[in-house]
């Protein structure tokens, strides 16, 4: 017989960190036990105990298993771990007794569980407050509910390890004989929450320990299942045939005779030309769709149709042209459009006994290139659109494909799978919109590849940059810094629901609130908007519309951070050899957390950025420790440079400080990067080898970023279409890397891209340093430093 | 038709000769652990062994691998305990994972033929194999604590 444990009735609803309400207690009203048929008795029903789903978030189980249902897309992040181990610590649950799963997203998953974006360093930061009070909530019921059972006094018993301890009778029943004996009905309100016992940060058992990742036996074997792995018995293949400019091209009309007489499973090519309105930022773009039974055979027939394109309409910049016009705004008297002002750099110009230095950066387009290229299987069946895809915004995919497909969110459902790599890519989506129109129109399962060639002509690629930064010099004090950034926006504003992507400037630290005119899109210029104390700065934008109307520029790991940083922290050190100052003494005294630099409150509601400049000076300190800055036992040609920043942005900023020891053979200029130390404080640190596996992967970013990667437009289009062209860092010539992870129980920030940005600034002053070099664009060139060698000599 | 012997088991295959092995083991036979990266032999997502070397199944024709045994990430360990596996795990190297059937195909065609590589031996085996997370300073540890375990084993 199963006890009903009627607690307190109380409902609520509270606010998700991003802004959108979302219920987290699931209203429970259950008084009976689900009836399941014991077949091999068929006249003695077998009842099963309830699950208990405290919350929406996780569900227990009877048999002692606790799921945790995860939203964020695995892609790499070990995204469900991290959340889940903050549901087990304050839930008080033996790790063993740990699951996960990727619950389906319909249209009523933005609403109840908010927005969910796996991007921008955010999941762990999102999650933590909420996770941790919700499942400190469900330990109280918990606890509760055992004494009870036990006959003990709640204030006598303790949760350990899935287990209710009676500590003066020394009894126990464990979580699983509570469920088994017990169904639990309360509802809990907003107030509770906020009441909660939450634990002392010195009695974490699993916050903070390396338990081993959830998703990574499957990822050894083969198991894991990928987007480009789904399957769907008779579905059809597609491929596409990439235009031949970047965007705009338009189908005139299409010859497939070939294809048709040559190779057996092809099928037809859907030539889809789209309305104007969704070519508006490169959201989506013309092309045709070949479709066979096979995707070699999609392929194949690819090579033999001929397409005739009217590209009339397209832009025809090359890289060059971007750079030209770029360093054309630079020059001009016009500043661009304000987006950081600290006291007012004109007046500091205007001083006497000034002298103002200017320097100019540039930065390549990189790519995100992940290993899986863009794959979707979409099924229209019964009039609801099934998709198999990888998503870093699984929760808006209802809503968007709604608006492009002219259907209702209701009949839109998504079906997560693992990604091969993220990066900011899977923000994109119109590889599932054309696999949703194939599915549509042919009545069939359709499922879409890109070919590596086609992942390529569809780059979706970090914004070149040119940069100017100035500084104002008074004797031996830098009073004034002015960032000029000419580049494109990332335009994802244009996404309905990325509304929150424009912003006021910030003049002191305060909205300038004019008119919505003066807005900027805020994730295009973060990193200038930096942590140093220098009294007088300004950051302007130049905003280069050609570039967007050629090549739709987004996201790409750490997004602007790595043009803004790398011309920041470079020209620190070009401002510190200017004044005689030693490059990490001239940080330190300007990182003293002073005025709009002070960080949150403790009291806020996310007070992340607590500590401020202080902060970013401590991992700065400690990297340069670690790595022995100025030591003067380094070879001939072989030295340190630094480099500091608080990203992803002032709001969430995980503090990072990287020290590059890098050897420059002055004959041949090869650059040999041998060691990077970093220092990371993201707050709270939820799985140390998890923290430490995404510093090791973002610092090599990093580096392959600062060598190698660069993507250039030809005639509209990209160039590089494959690795051959592409080049990225392989697993050969790899520096030593030295991490320190700071700990410190601040709120926790995100690690899946603040270290990347550090790298390249850290490098280009090593090899000032080495060699009296000063390289300013990225990729580094050899050929520059080869240059600049010969002069000197 | 085509006679595949993939993982102990034969399948016979209906595909033209010239179509790529790759595609033939994800999209007919189900074998999904093998990767599409890059299609022109550069990544090394899609490494098998093919008479117990490590080859690019994208670039090698189905035609040209009658009776070849051809071992798949599937295949390598019955209870995918090969010890670059217990390696793979036991460092944590995967992060999103995509690459990780290639490497370590790649990784246990050297270790069967050099047990105790070193870091150059390592590289030239490996710089084929491409990891867009980046995980290479794991994936050299799981190596040599592999390699460190096949000697111990063969004691």
């Amino acid at each position: 017989m199963n006890n009903n444990i009627n607690l307190k009735r109380r409902s609520f609803l509270i606010s998700s960190a991003a802004g959108l309400s979302s219920l987290i207690f699931a209203k429970l009203a259950f008084t009976q036990g689900k009836e399941a048929v014991d077949l091999l008795n068929p006249s003695s029903p077998l009842v099963l105990p309830q699950n208990f789903t405290p919350s929406i978030w996780f569900t227990m189980e009877s048999n002692g298993r606790t799921t945790v249902h995860i939203f964020r897309n695995e892609m790499g992040q070990h995204v469900g771990t991290s959340l889940a181990q903050i549901v087990a610590e304050e839930l008080g649950l033996s790790w063993e007794d740990v699951t996960i799963d990727y619950p389906q997203m319909d249209y009523t998953t933005i609403n109840t569980y908010g927005p969910q974006l796996t991007g921008g360093s955010w999941s762990v930061f999102e999650e933590f407050d909420k996770l941790s009070r919700v499942s400190a909530a469900a330990r109280q019921i918990i606890l509760e509910t055992g004494a009870d059972l036990l006959g003990a006094d709640v204030g006598d018993c303790l949760v350990e390890k899935s287990v209710i301890k009676d500590t003066i009778m020394g009894e126990k029943i464990s979580f699983s004989e509570i469920l088994s004996e017990t169904v639990i009905d309360y509802e809990v309100s907003e107030e509770d929450l906020k009441e909660v016992n939450l634990k002392a940060r010195q009695d974490y058992s699993i916050i903070g320990k390396s338990v081993k990742s959830l998703d990574i036996p499957e990822k050894i074997n083969g198991s894991a299942r990928y987007a480009i792995d789904a399957h769907i018995p008779n579905m059809l293949y597609a491929k596409i045939i990439a235009p031949p400019k970047r965007m705009g091209s338009r189908i005139v009309s299409v010859n497939d005779d070939e294809a048709k007489k040559q190779v057996k499973g092809y099928i037809t090519t859907l030539p889809i030309n789209l309305p104007d309105q969704l070519l508006v930022g490169g959201f989506m773009t013309h092309m045709p769709l070949v479709i066979a039974s096979s995707f070699p055979e999609a392929m194949r027939a690819s090579k033999l149709i001929e397409v005739n394109w009217d590209n009339s309409a397209c832009s025809t910049q090359s890289s060059k042209e971007a750079e030209l016009e770029a360093f054309s705004f630079l020059k001009q008297k016009d500043n661009g459009k304000i987006f950081w002002k600290v006291g007012d750099y004109e007046k500091a110009r205007g001083l006497d006994n000034v002298r103002e230095i200017e320097r100019f950066y540039k930065t390549s387009m990189v790519a995100h290139a992940p290993m899986e290229p863009m794959s979707a299987l979409v099924n229209f069946v019964d009039k609801k659109l099934h998709i198999y895809a990888g998503s870093q915004m699984g929760t808006m995919l209802p809503y968007l494909f709604a608006q492009f497909l002219q259907m209702k969110p209701e009949d839109i459902i998504y079906h997560p799978h693992l990604i091969g790599g993220g990066f900011g890519k899977r923000y994109e989506i119109e590889h599932i919109i054309m696999a949703s129109m194939a599915s549509i129109q042919l009545k069939k399962p359709v499922k879409l590849i890109f070919t590596r060639e086609d992942d390529m002509a569809f780059a979706h690629p970090r914004t070149p940059s040119a940069q100017s930064l100035k500084s104002v010099l008074r004797g031996d004090k830098c009073i004034g810094i002015t960032q000029s950034i000419a580049c494109a926006n990332m335009q994802l504003e244009l996404n309905p629901f990325f509304t929150d992507m424009l912003h006021f400037p910030l003049v002191n630290g305060k909205e300038l609130k004019t008119d919505d005119a003066v807005k900027q899109e805020t994730y295009t210029l973060t990193g200038s908007d930096n942590w140093y104390d220098i009294e007088n700065q300004s950051v302007f934008h130049h905003r280069q519309t050609s570039i967007e109307k050629t090549i739709p520029c987004r996201a790409v790991r750490s997004v602007a951070n790595n043009y803004t940083v790398f011309a920041l922290e470079s020209f620190m050190d070009e401002v510190a050899y200017e004044i005689n100052e030693d490059p990490l003494s001239l940080r330190l005294l300007n990182l003293r957390g002073k005025g709009v630099n002070k960080g949150a409150k403790k009291s806020d509601p996310l007070p992340t950025s607590f500590g401020g400049g202080k902060r970013l000076a401590n991992v700065l300190k400690i990297a340069s420790g670690l790595a022995n800055y100025g030591r003067s036992d380094l070879p001939e040609g072989t030295s340190l440079g630094i480099a500091a920043s608080g990203a992803e942005t002032r709001y969430n900023p995980s503090f990072v400080a990287c020290i590059a020891q890098v050897a420059v053979d002055k004959n041949s200029a090869a650059i040999n990067v041998q060691k990077l130390t970093c220092a990371i404080d993201a707050g709270i640190v939820i799985n140390p080898d998890g923290v430490r596996a995404q510093v090791e992967g973002s610092l090599m970013w990093g580096l392959s970023a600062a060598l190698l990667e660069k993507m250039t437009l030809d005639n509209g289009h990209v160039a590089e279409r494959n690795f051959d062209t592409y080049k990225w860092q392989n697993i050969t010539k790899i520096p030593e890397l030295e991490i320190h992870i700071v700990e410190n129980g601040i709120h926790p920030s995100g690690v899946g891209e603040p270290a990347t940005c550090v790298v390249a600034p850290a490098i280009g002053n090593a090899i000032f340093n080495a060699t009296g070099v000063r390289l300013r664009s990225l990729p580094f060139s050899r050929e520059e430093l080869f240059e600049g060698l010969e002069k000197q000599v | 038709m085509a006679k595949l012997k993939i993982n102990g088991k034969s399948y016979f295959v209906g595909n033209e000769p010239d179509t790529p092995l790759l595609w033939v083991l994800r999209e007919d036979l189900k074998l999904t652990g093998t990767k599409f990266g890059c299609g022109g032999g550069y990544c090394g997502a899609c490494t098998v062994h093919v008479n117990g070397e490590a080859m690019r199944s994208c670039r090698i024709r189905v035609g040209d691998v009658e009776n070849a045994i051809i071992t798949t990430i599937e295949g390598l360990d019955p209870a995918s305990n090969h010890p670059v596996q217990e390696a793979w795990l036991d460092l944590q190297v995967p992060q999103c994972g995509y690459c990780q059937s290639g490497q370590i195909m790649q990784a246990a065609a050297l270790l069967a033929e050099n047990n105790d590589p070193s870091d150059e031996d390592i590289e030239i085996s490996m710089r084929g194999n491409l990891c867009r997370c980046m995980t290479y300073h794991r994936i050299k540890g799981a190596i040599k604590k592999a390699g460190k375990e096949i000697r111990e084993r063969s004691v």
